[in-house]
């Protein structure tokens, strides 16, 4: 796929993620863990993996070279109290709360005890100390780093510190979810941020996740959040994975979720993205085994300079397995949206049921929208669908609004709102809908 | 109330209303009645503020302010309510949101304090009683999927929660039963006063049985050809436009 050119291209900006590496490295007190093993290998393989150019069909329309510019550090541990992050969670949610600022881990406002029985959230780190998990976490981080080609996953399982392992045992369904918080404050350097979670769900379990990324109101620095989440879900269990991104003006984001789903089990992925400076969300879901359902529900906003891109992926492989997609988001300003849906239906996977349905607004002159669905079907027994709309609000709707008395602003306000608003019905948890929406509205009315 | 003069109106250079003048005084009701496509939804909309319409030469005042210098959204404000010939579905836009933000806006422009979610769901459920609609419709979207009668209804409810000035309402009765057509003029009805005036468009005398006009008027080509009281519906019912078109035809030639 590269060129010699290609190859090129990025060598300086590799360079500095090694050296910083190194750094790290060399300051590290702790005594040598098997983590820091994988890590180590993670760094030397991406060594050998290129950063992604415009020339790559999958980042035709987004280019890294902003994100790679920065001179990265690593985030200093900074104090934070409850009162500072209650804004970032849903109102009313009680949840496992686990917080990163700047990258770190928060211990005061971390809550690792009190999960209700047959559910785990621990470090990925102390998950490989113990006799239940050792083998398990390892496996995964093998199979991670296992023909790896994509660099950003490699740089990550490199820098991962606080790698987090969410495991669900057989039949438990947890009610409380696990939100992960990473908070971005104000710093003295740009800071790098990568962050890994392993989540497993066993055979007939059920739990859901939460991520959000938000910059504290005011912070003006630079970051890179370097986001992974590895998903597993077994037979007949369901994992609810939400991902809520509201990031600063100067910060960057490639978030990849590798899904892979046995038999009868459910993955629902929530997206709701109000970007940052440029936002990429790989999401990849593997079907393993029959009647399996795959749910990705997304919502996206861009203003000003934002770029948020979505590239989506569901390999059905099996058959009888069924998917949903509907993605919709609004992009106004000089903001630039992608969305990439890639679906295939392999030639065994008969009785596909695979629906997709991507629109978008484009409410400025100046913004752009891509929208590409790509769907690969071998097999020739099944129902797919897809559509993909790129349109401006309906004049006729905004006139009417305005009959009734209300304002040019608030009949745009109400009616983008209500374009949003339907996939926002989808979201299984009702806090986590409201909170959304109370985003999506304050971003309405900047 | 509303003053009309030798208004004319053009669409994609199209002169569609071709001189109208019109006086409605407080309290009045005039039916405006005449053939398909003699501009009636046109006139209406150019008072309710639509802009795909150019206005040619002419004025139009409103409780002595140049109507034709405000914005859609001033209009409403300042009390004109437009019950739309095909009101728009909007999907998504709850029909109980939509209607707590236009109570509120409009009791903000009269400088009136908004109303809590109690306050507001009295009202309403008070407003819906008077329109004879399910209250059901609040949680759907606003005119999605409702039938023809239930978007007729539902423009009567916003009328009713709006108490508007000048209410104009074309063909409201057009393809409602008797039932249908009896509760919105009891509505109508009850919402007449002293001060509140109607333009009430109408292609059937059957809705003036039950609402009573003070004035009705024939458009035709873009005009206002003759004008009388209720006596005029009855004899348009008896004997159709024809004769009517005969004379201002033979007038033109
Ligand atoms: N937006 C528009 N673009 C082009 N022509 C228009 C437009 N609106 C109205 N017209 C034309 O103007 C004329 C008058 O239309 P209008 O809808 O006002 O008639 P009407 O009296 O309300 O008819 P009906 O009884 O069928 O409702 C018609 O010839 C119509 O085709
Ligand atoms: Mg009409």
């Amino acid at each position: 796929m590269s060129t010699t050119v290609a190859q090129d291209r990025y060598a300086a900006e590799k360079q500095k993620f090694q050296e910083l590496f190194d750094q790290t490295e060399a300051a590290n007190q702790q005594s040598a863990h098997p983590l820091d093993e994988y890590r180590q290998r993670a760094m030397t393989l991406a060594g050998t993996l290129d950063f992604p150019t415009r020339r790559w069909e999958e980042y035709k329309y987004t280019s890294v070279n902003r994100i790679l510019q920065p001179d990265y550090a690593i985030g200093q541990a900074q104090g934070m109290d409850a009162a500072d992050i209650q804004a970032y969670l849903p109102e009313g949610m009680d949840a496992h709360l686990i917080v990163f600022v700047n990258g770190q881990l928060s211990d005061s406002l971390s809550q690792f005890a009190e999960l209700p029985a047959g559910m785990h959230v621990m470090l990925l780190r102390d998950a490989m100390d113990s006799d239940r998990f050792g083998s398990i976490a390892r496996e995964h981080m093998d199979r991670i780093l296992k023909d790896q080609d994509d660099i950003f996953v490699a740089l990550n399982a490199a820098f991962s510190q606080h790698s987090l392992f969410l495991y669900s045992e057989k039949n438990v369904a947890c009610e409380k979810p696990v939100y992960i918080l990473h908070l971005s404050t104000n710093a003295e350097t740009p800071i790098l941020n990568s962050h890994m979670n392993i989540a497993v769900a066993e055979t007939g379990s059920e739990f859901a996740y939460i991520e959000g990324q938000f910059e504290k109101p005011g912070a003006t620095g630079t970051y890179f959040n370097n986001i992974y989440n590895r998903v597993t879900i077994g037979a007949n269990a369901h994992i609810h994975h939400y991902c809520l991104q509201q990031e600063g003006a100067e910060g960057f984001v490639i978030n990849r979720v590798d899904a892979e789903q046995d038999r009868d089990s459910q993955f629902s992925n929530y997206t709701v993205d109000l970007g940052g400076r440029i936002v990429r969300n790989n999401l990849n879901t593997v079907h393993k085994g029959s009647n399996l359902t795959t749910n990705y529900y997304g919502v996206y906003f861009g203003k000003e300079q934002q770029h948020i891109d979505n590239h989506t992926f569901i390999d059905h492989a099996v058959p009888h397995c069924q998917s949903n997609e509907l993605y919709k988001g609004i992009v106004t300003d000089s903001a630039r949206g992608v969305f990439n849906g890639k679906v295939m239906v392999r030639k065994d996977a008969q009785k596909t049921n695979a629906f997709q349905q991507s629109s978008s607004l484009v409410l400025s002159n100046k913004a752009e929208m891509d929208s590409k669905p790509q769907l690969e079907i071998f097999a020739d027994d099944v129902k797919c669908s897809h559509g993909a709309t790129i349109g401006q609000l309906d004049e006729s709707s905004v006139f009417y609004l305005r009959s009734r008395g209300l304002n040019d602003h608030q009949a745009r306000a109400m009616l983008q709102h209500a374009f949003i608003a339907e996939v926002l019905e989808y979201f299984k948890h009702e806090q986590v809908r409201d909170f959304a929406e109370m985003l999506i509205n304050q971003k309405f009315e900047q | 109330m509303l003053t009309v003069k030798d208004l004319k109106v053009a669409v994609e250079d199209k002169t569609i209303l071709n001189g109208i003048n019109l006086e409605v005084k407080p309290g009045e009701v005039h039916a405006i009645m005449g053939p398909n496509g003699s501009g009636k939804s046109t006139f209406a909309n150019v008072i309710a503020g639509r802009e795909d319409y150019e206005v040619e030469s002419g004025s139009v005042l409103y409780k002595g302010e140049d109507l034709l210098e405000m914005e859609v959204d001033e209009r409403a404000l300042a009390g004109i309510f437009m019950a739309f010939q095909y009101p728009v579905e909007i999907p998504g836009v709850s029909t109980s949101n939509f209607l707590k933000s236009i109570v509120n806006a409009n009791r903000e422009a009269r400088g009136l304090e908004a109303m809590n979610a109690m306050q507001m769901l009295k009202y309403i459920r008070e407003k819906i009683e008077l329109v004879g609609m399910d209250e059901k419709f609040l949680r759907r979207s606003l005119n999605e999927g409702f039938s023809g009668g239930e978007k007729k209804r539902s423009e009567m409810l916003q009328m009713a929660l709006l108490e508007p000035s000048l209410a104009i309402l074309d063909e409201t009765d057009s393809g409602l039963d008797i039932d249908a057509l009896r509760i919105v003029s009891e509505a109508v009805n009850k919402l007449r006063t002293q001060d509140r005036s109607f333009i009430i468009v109408t292609h059937y005398q059957r809705l003036l049985n039950y609402i009573e006009p003070d004035f009705v008027h024939v458009l035709y080509k873009g005009r206002i050809v003759k004008s009388g009281d209720k006596s005029l519906a009855l004899e348009l019912e008896d004997k159709g436009y024809d004769w009517i078109k005969e004379e201002v035809d033979a007038v033109a030639v």
